[in-house]
């Protein structure tokens, strides 16, 4: 890894943020601190924004306030070879705004064909519990997208990430984190 | 185009296999280059986290992945030095006798053109090179005798302990496990503080990744590494008799050109044969070494079944490594499940540390909890939670193969095609060992114990330029050279026939420390 993109990998990495841009210079935060100042976001428009936030709630218990949005948002936005998310270990084809954007699509598409019109995000809490148990089975009328169980598991995995696979994260289950070089803040 | 000043030999690959290679021959006086496609990591990039960890995998397989099975190309591989042993396990089982003849002891897969005891002198130097913790003698009830590894085994924790009472229980053994981590400070690297981030890179250097092993002697010894410079074509001279030099696209995006007297592709099991392929000329039309047709074929992967328990007491899940406080080769029979249909040899490992996110994590444990049952079986997992997983072989079939495909990448090279699917002895394998391994976890008296069933998984990668005895039947010898160029050699898993169970990296070193020594040897015969 040459000097210049360690530097800013390290930078990023020691104080568990990323790269967001605020007022056009960049400032590193957490996911969590980006979605509490109402940071921009650079590639989803507001109605995926408002998916992915009500399918990372339905999917892990807090994801939506851990900033799973932003993580998402910043993640797709940035160069393939520097993207930390899920989706690149699991063959992904690069860019991977691609990918979500037709994951929202299907999501939106088969709510609105199940539940007479109402995107994702519209639905009550149980609604949003049964549509999400038969999408991981791949049971959905109407689903246009990536395979439904694959789109299950990556927006599980990335939720997982933003509360469970954090330094917060790790200290929410009373287990403790014993890093070697530490994203010391949350993660 | 740049032209780059001859050198002695070009590895393609900074990873494994590549490393040997280099250290062997930078130490034998060699002018050594490496060309690397990925970054050249240092220590201090490998931060202790699941969701960091993830770059220092590539960005999207340069592989089309199809087939019953598709292969899980990126999880499995490397980007940067260290290659996938950057980010490996550091398990260090061995082959056994029975892997080396099961197509004429079975008359099913293939055979070695060489045996156990062939190899066996370079485990035990690789374990001495490189620092291996474990206890030889207790793995004796299963192999042959060896030289004791340099170390003593690791400790154990509440995680790895539990299981013990469930093999007994059937009458199964555990010993140990093998690995390539320090449980004592080894030639001035630290022991291991047991804090469960191997899998991300291990920083300190108690595991024994090449950055601090044969990457570090070759690059001591002169050996150059440039890293992201991606390999397009190896060139041949006008006869085809020869490897001439490589071409390659540097950072800048400029396509360079590297002369050698001998060329090793290190680049794995996939990129290898691609590589090869990419290259025809009207002398090689099939692609490089490949008369045979047999470049690109027999692929094998490993698959895993994993078991869960849950108990109520503090098992310190969290404590370990990921590669295994124990290990069994008490399935290795490959007929152990002849009654279920199934053939191939199976390998346990038990008490990893856990990661509580990520593809190996707690969480996907339970794929199908989401919402508040996930976080309520996340709770009760943080610290009850234990896993034992059975590996297992496929038998090679010409049919799990790469090819090239039509699209081409940035540098205009063919993607590649890998076409995999299990047959049906190995699903019949993966089915009994899930048996078997909630079997052995209700014996511990765990007070939950579950099969981890998902899509079967496709783990390392071996074969796709096989070893053999002949032209006809093989890509190489048995110790990399190709049959058919005789300063063009291959490196690394993708000369496996059979792949047996256990985890690759410790045979792959031993086979390369083999291989690189006789290159050494016969340097003048071969580099001509």
């Amino acid at each position: 890894m040459d000097e210049i993109e360690r530097r800013a990998f390290m930078k990023g990495a020691a104080i568990g943020a990323l790269a967001f841009t605020v007022g056009g210079a960049e400032v590193m935060l957490t996911p969590r601190q980006a979605r509490a100042q109402g940071v921009a976001l650079r590639t989803l428009t507001a109605d995926q924004a408002a998916t992915l936030d009500a399918m990372g709630e339905t999917l892990v218990p807090g994801a939506k306030d851990a900033g799973i949005t932003h993580f998402v948002d910043q993640q797709i936005s940035i160069p393939p070879q520097e993207a930390l998310l899920e989706a690149r270990i699991m063959n992904v084809k690069p860019p991977f705004a691609n990918f979500y954007r037709a994951a929202f699509g299907a999501i939106d598409g088969a709510s609105t064909a199940r539940y007479g019109g109402r995107n994702f995000a519209q639905l009550a809490g149980n609604e949003q519990h049964e549509f999400v148990d038969l999408m991981r089975q791949n049971k959905l009328d109407g689903w246009k997208g990536p395979a439904a169980g694959f789109v299950y598991f990556l927006l599980r995995s990335d939720a997982v990430d933003v509360v469970y696979g954090t330094m917060d994260g790790y200290a929410h289950l009373g287990v403790p984190y014993q890093p070697h070089i530490a994203p010391t803040r949350s993660w | 185009m740049a032209n780059n000043d001859k050198v002695d030999v070009v590895i393609v690959g900074a990873g494994a296999s590549g490393s040997v290679f280099a250290a062997v021959l930078a130490k034998a006086g060699k002018k050594v280059v490496l060309l690397e496609a990925g970054p050249d990591w240092q220590l201090g990039d490998l931060i202790s986290s699941d969701i960091w960890g993830r770059r220092i995998k590539p960005a999207g397989p340069p592989f089309l992945l199809e087939g019953k099975n598709p292969y899980g190309y990126v999880y499995q591989a490397g980007w940067g030095t260290g290659g996938a042993a950057l980010h490996y396990f550091a398990n260090f089982p061995r082959l056994l006798p029975n892997d080396f003849k099961v197509k004429s002891t079975y008359g099913k897969g293939l055979d070695w053109p060489i045996d156990y005891v062939d190899i066996a002198p370079f485990w035990d130097k690789v374990a001495d090179d490189v620092g291996v913790s474990g206890d030889a003698k207790a793995e004796e009830i299963w192999r042959p005798a060896g030289k004791p590894y340099p170390m003593p085994p690791m400790r154990t924790f509440p995680g790895g302990d539990a299981w013990k009472k469930g093999f007994a229980a059937l009458g199964m053994r555990l010993t140990p496990a093998a690995v390539g981590i320090n449980s004592t400070t080894f030639k001035g690297r630290p022991a291991c503080i047991y804090d469960g981030w191997c899998h991300v890179g291990c920083p300190i250097g108690a595991l024994s990744n090449p950055l601090v092993t044969y990457l570090a002697e070759a690059r001591q010894a002169g050996a150059e590494v440039r890293p992201y410079a991606t390999v397009t074509r190896v060139l041949t001279n006008a006869d085809g008799a020869k490897a001439t030099a490589v071409e390659y696209y540097a950072a800048n995006k400029q396509r360079q050109v590297q002369e050698a007297s001998v060329v090793v592709l290190a680049a794995w099991s996939a990129q290898n044969p691609r590589i090869m392929l990419s290259s025809a000329t009207d002398k090689h039309p099939n692609g490089l070494a490949n008369s045979s047709g047999l470049v690109g074929k027999y692929l094998t992967a490993h698959f895993a079944s994993g078991t869960s328990a849950l108990f109520d007491e503090d098992l310190q899940p969290y404590m370990g490594t990921i590669a295994a406080q124990y290990f069994s080769y008490d399935l290795y029979d490959k007929n152990a499940h002849k009654d279920k249909g199934a053939f191939g040899s199976t390998f346990m490992v038990a008490g990893a540390a856990a990661r509580y996110s990520a593809l190996g994590g707690v969480a996907n444990a339970r794929l199908d909890l989401f919402g508040a049952e996930l976080a309520a079986f996340m709770k009760r997992a943080a610290r009850g939670y234990t896993r034992l997983n059975a590996f297992a072989e496929e038998m090679p079939v010409i049919e799990n193969r790469i090819e090239l495909a039509s699209d081409k990448d940035e540098f205009g090279m063919p993607l590649g095609k890998i076409t995999h699917g299990f047959n049906d002895e190995a699903v019949a394998l993966f089915n009994a060992n899930f048996d078997k391994g909630v079997e052995i976890a209700k014996a511990t008296g765990a007070k939950e114990a579950w099969p981890n069933k998902g899509p079967m998984p496709t783990i390392h990668l071996m074969g796709g330029t096989i070893m053999g005895k002949t032209p006809g039947d093989s890509v190489t010898d048995s110790f990399g050279q190709t049959h058919e160029i005789g300063n063009l050699w291959i490196a690394g898993p993708g000369i496996f026939p059979t792949s047996g169970a256990p985890n690759p990296t410790y045979t792959i070193l031993a086979l390369s420390l083999r291989g690189a020594e006789q290159l050494a040897k016969n340097w003048s015969s071969v580099a001509g």
